[in-house]
């Protein structure tokens, strides 16, 4: 039988970037470089900040963890090489600007060693029960790997008063450019299969869906077909969701298969659902059954600047520089350095930001790529087009709530609903007037944030 | 290897669409309706038209200059004004009348409250306006279109005593709401001309398929949505109608005010006009049906034959309470904890 890949699920709003995926999408996942320092942040995730564990000069080994905090909302950090801690000390991070971070140099004797993983055939994953697989996860220091960073242990730990019954494992990749997620589907189905089921005896969930965007027939066919093998499949089912931007956005995602809305301001178990990325699925897998830490992760190499781009298996830490150092350099002259998408990820001005648990991209565009609009165009008044209200995802009205931040009216924004918005970038890709709706709508929310608790400007 | 590299908030791409090509596939929706116009109306249309764009360019280039703003000519909006305005004159408007409509509906009605995406009202019905007041026997002095020969349909009785200006469908149907005339001497031929432009009107207004072809054009670029022209045409139609159904002796069939006069140039071209047309769909809706139902209510029951001009007007006008009512909600309801 042939499997039907095409998308009939979606939400209303919404864009078409270009994919691009074309650039990475046939790369299959290779082993990066091997490093010789590499600088573990000490919050990689939303929630509390961890703590050294060690010292200066300290050795130390690879997945040994060397950060951790006692708050429930927080993922401990783990050093991917052997070697000796050299300094803890501020890093640049794309999200929080400078930060702290455990620098580890590599001891010259002991190479780089990559975590192996081989999923045994009698894997059973109720030799687990939901309490170990919770604190393997938590041990391991695994968050959400999509782009929010937030802990999976808190989103798969049974909640009494919140109890979930649908888990929705995301494979949209919705961003132009990224392939990681992709490619973890096609080499790492069964780590991705395996994960869905200890992930569903943790939370307690009863029904699965895997979202998979229809420009990737192949991952749809590639699911289906190891669904079939396993005992389980039938309750595990892959919905094919429309090509479109932010599919991949939570909300956006349980709008589309499940037509509920998550409540302003609330998360989705509140209406008793899980959202996991499939990295992170994939992630939790090596976690429970080898104890393996999240120390290395899939990230994507790409762009029209890139010499050689690809799909890489990377130590977390290591230095964008470095990888981009490896994948050949830039080829053309090149204009930005993306952490993450076009869409949603961050222009970073220091190359030697390190690599986080959520970087899943690293996107060098050229000036041609971002020229066409926001290097050749003027910008000009709002039209009132009316476009950013067409595609925003969330219902907002982002020319009154931007326009609200730019004439320092904060609490205008705010009854335009300013917190609802996500932040998908939608309204600034489409406004012909070229105005940076986004990033004032971001703007708002921090000086927000700042009035709210009274910090200094 | 890496230098001169660029920092600033995602999105880092964006769509190939500036207002500059919105206005141009604006302007490339108005060339059915100027061909048509330089069709009919010859060589008069063709100065009309030119004379309003070069001036109303060049009203905003001074303003610019006047207040040391940036020039902003790039994003075609000054051409945009001038066509629409050239589009809803009469054929033998002097010339030197035409420049003091652009120089006001740029200069009043859009420089003054602050250039492109500021104004309230729609510039080229404020020039218009203008013209009306100022020059009311001009402004309403209509020619037949010089294709039209002796043997064609003709709208109205005054073609028989004189042969070079002649009433509008429109004014024509207002004497038969005063019982001047009866409704029914109106027949098919009459209005198959109002649908190829054989008729005397603005020169803009005139060809029913000139107008549609730019505004499918429009929808399909999707540089207009679709709600305002529906509501307009919709609401006019329902309010012609009941009208219609009431009495049919004194007035015409719904059909003949959708397809004369201004109103689907207004509803494709002007109405739509997004700095003056509300921002949400809802508004959009309202506006629609105001700026329809309005039109209407002048021609049927004000004293003036057509209200296209003052119905766009006062939806202008109250748009901005429209777009304050129908606020948006966010996709998952108010936020409960303020
Ligand atoms: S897309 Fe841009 S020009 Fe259009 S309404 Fe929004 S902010 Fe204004
Ligand atoms: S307002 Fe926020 S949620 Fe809406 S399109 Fe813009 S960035 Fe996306």
């Amino acid at each position: 039988m042939r499997i039907d890949t095409k998308g009939r699920f979606s939400f209303p709003g919404g864009t078409h970037p270009p994919e691009k995926k074309d650039l990475t999408r046939e790369m299959e996942i290779q082993r990066g470089p091997a490093v010789t320092e590499v600088a573990v942040m000490l919050c990689q995730h939303i929630g509390a900040v961890c703590q050294p564990l060690v010292r200066k000069s300290e050795a130390v080994q690879a997945g040994q963890k060397i950060g951790d905090c006692d708050a429930f909302v927080s993922a401990p950090v783990h050093s991917p090489i052997t070697g000796k801690v050299i300094e803890v000390a501020l890093r640049s991070h794309a999200v929080l600007g400078r930060s702290l971070a455990i620098v580890v140099e590599a001891f010259p004797y002991s190479p780089t060693k990559w975590p192996s993983f081989k999923l045994k055939d009698d894997f059973d994953e109720n030799n687990y029960s939901a309490g170990k697989i919770c604190e393997a996860v938590r041990q391991a220091g695994i968050v959400g790997m999509g782009g929010a960073g937030f802990p999976t242990r808190v989103k798969i730990e049974p909640n009494p008063r919140l109890p979930k019954e649908i888990l929705i494992i995301n494979g949209c990749e919705c961003e132009p450019y990224i392939t990681c997620d992709y490619r973890i589907m096609l080499e790492w189905t069964d780590k991705i299969i395996a994960g869905i089921r200890l992930a569903r005896r943790a939370s307690g969930c009863s029904r699965v869906f895997i979202a998979i965007e229809d420009n990737k027939p192949e991952a749809i066919e590639v699911m289906n077909a190891a669904l079939k093998t396993c005992a389980d499949g039938e309750d595990i089912k892959v919905v094919p969701v429309r090509t479109k931007y932010p599919q991949g956005g939570e909300r956006q995602l349980i709008k589309a298969i499940l037509k509920k809305d998550v409540p302003t301001g609330g998360i989705p178990p509140m209406i008793g659902v899980v959202v996991l990325n499939v990295a992170t699925v994939a992630a939790i897998t090596e976690a429970v059954i080898s104890d393996l830490p999240l120390a290395h992760r899939v990230v994507t190499v790409t762009g029209e600047a890139i010499a050689r781009p690809g799909n890489y298996h990377v130590p977390i830490g290591m230095s964008v520089e470095d990888l981009i150092e490896f994948c050949g350099g830039v080829a053309k002259k090149s204009a930005k350095v993306i952490m993450g998408g076009p869409m949603m990820g961050i222009a970073v001005a220091d190359l030697k930001t390190p690599i986080t648990k959520t970087t899943n991209a690293i996107t060098v565009l050229t000036k041609e790529q971002i020229g066409r609009a926001k290097f050749a165009r003027r910008q000009t008044p709002c039209i009132r087009c009316g476009r950013c209200l067409g595609v925003c995802p969330e219902n907002l009205n982002p020319t009154k709530i931007a326009h609200a931040v730019k004439n320092n009216l904060l609490d205008v924004a705010e009854s335009y609903y300013i917190s609802a918005c996500m932040e998908c970038g939608c309204c600034s890709y489409v406004c012909p007037a070229n105005i940076e709706l986004t990033g004032y709508i971001k703007t708002g929310k921090i000086f927000l944030a700042r009035q709210k608790k009274k910090i200094p400007v | 290897m890496l230098k001169d590299i660029r920092v600033s908030c995602s999105p880092h791409i964006s769509e190939r669409l500036s207002t500059c090509s919105v206005m141009i596939d604006v302007i490339i929706g108005l060339v059915p309706a100027m061909a048509a116009a330089g069709y009919y109306f010859h060589i008069r249309a063709l100065v009309l038209i030119a004379t309003c764009v070069i001036f109303s360019v060049a009203t905003e280039w001074l303003c610019n200059a006047i207040r040391k703003k940036p020039n902003s000519l790039d994003d075609f909006s000054a051409v945009v004004t001038g066509i629409i305005l050239a589009l809803s004159l009469p054929p033998n408007l002097p010339v030197w009348a035409a420049v003091i409509g652009s120089v006001f509906s740029v200069a009043i009605g859009k420089m003054v409250f602050g250039g492109l995406g500021a104004n309230i009202f729609n510039p080229a019905m404020v020039g218009r306006t203008f013209l009306t007041a100022s020059f009311g026997v001009l402004m309403t002095s209509w020619t037949v279109p010089a294709t039209v020969d002796a043997g064609m349909p003709k709208i109205a009785p005054e073609n028989v005593v004189n042969a070079r200006t002649q009433a509008t469908p429109l004014a024509w149907s207002k004497r038969a709401i005063k019982s001047e005339l009866g409704a029914k001497e109106y027949n098919e031929e009459h209005f198959k001309a109002t649908f190829t432009g054989e008729v005397g009107g603005c020169l803009g207004e005139t060809s029913v398929i000139a107008l549609l072809i730019g505004g499918l054009y429009l929808l399909i670029r999707r540089t207009i949505n679709f709600h305002i022209p529906l509501a307009v045409l919709l609401s006019a139609f329902v309010f012609a109608a009941v009208f219609y159904l009431v009495d049919s002796s004194a007035y015409v069939q719904p059909f003949f005010h959708l397809s004369s006069g201004a109103l689907l140039l207004c509803a494709f071209f002007i109405a739509t006009d997004p700095v003056t047309a509300p921002l949400t769909r809802r508004g959009m809706w309202i506006f629609g049906v105001g700026t329809g139902t309005l039109t209407m209510l002048i021609r049927i029951v004000g004293e003036y034959p057509e209200g296209v001009m003052f119905a766009v007007l006062l939806m202008n006008a109250v748009t901005p309470l429209i777009d304050r009512f129908c606020k948006r909600i966010p996709r998952g309801g108010k936020p409960s904890t303020k």
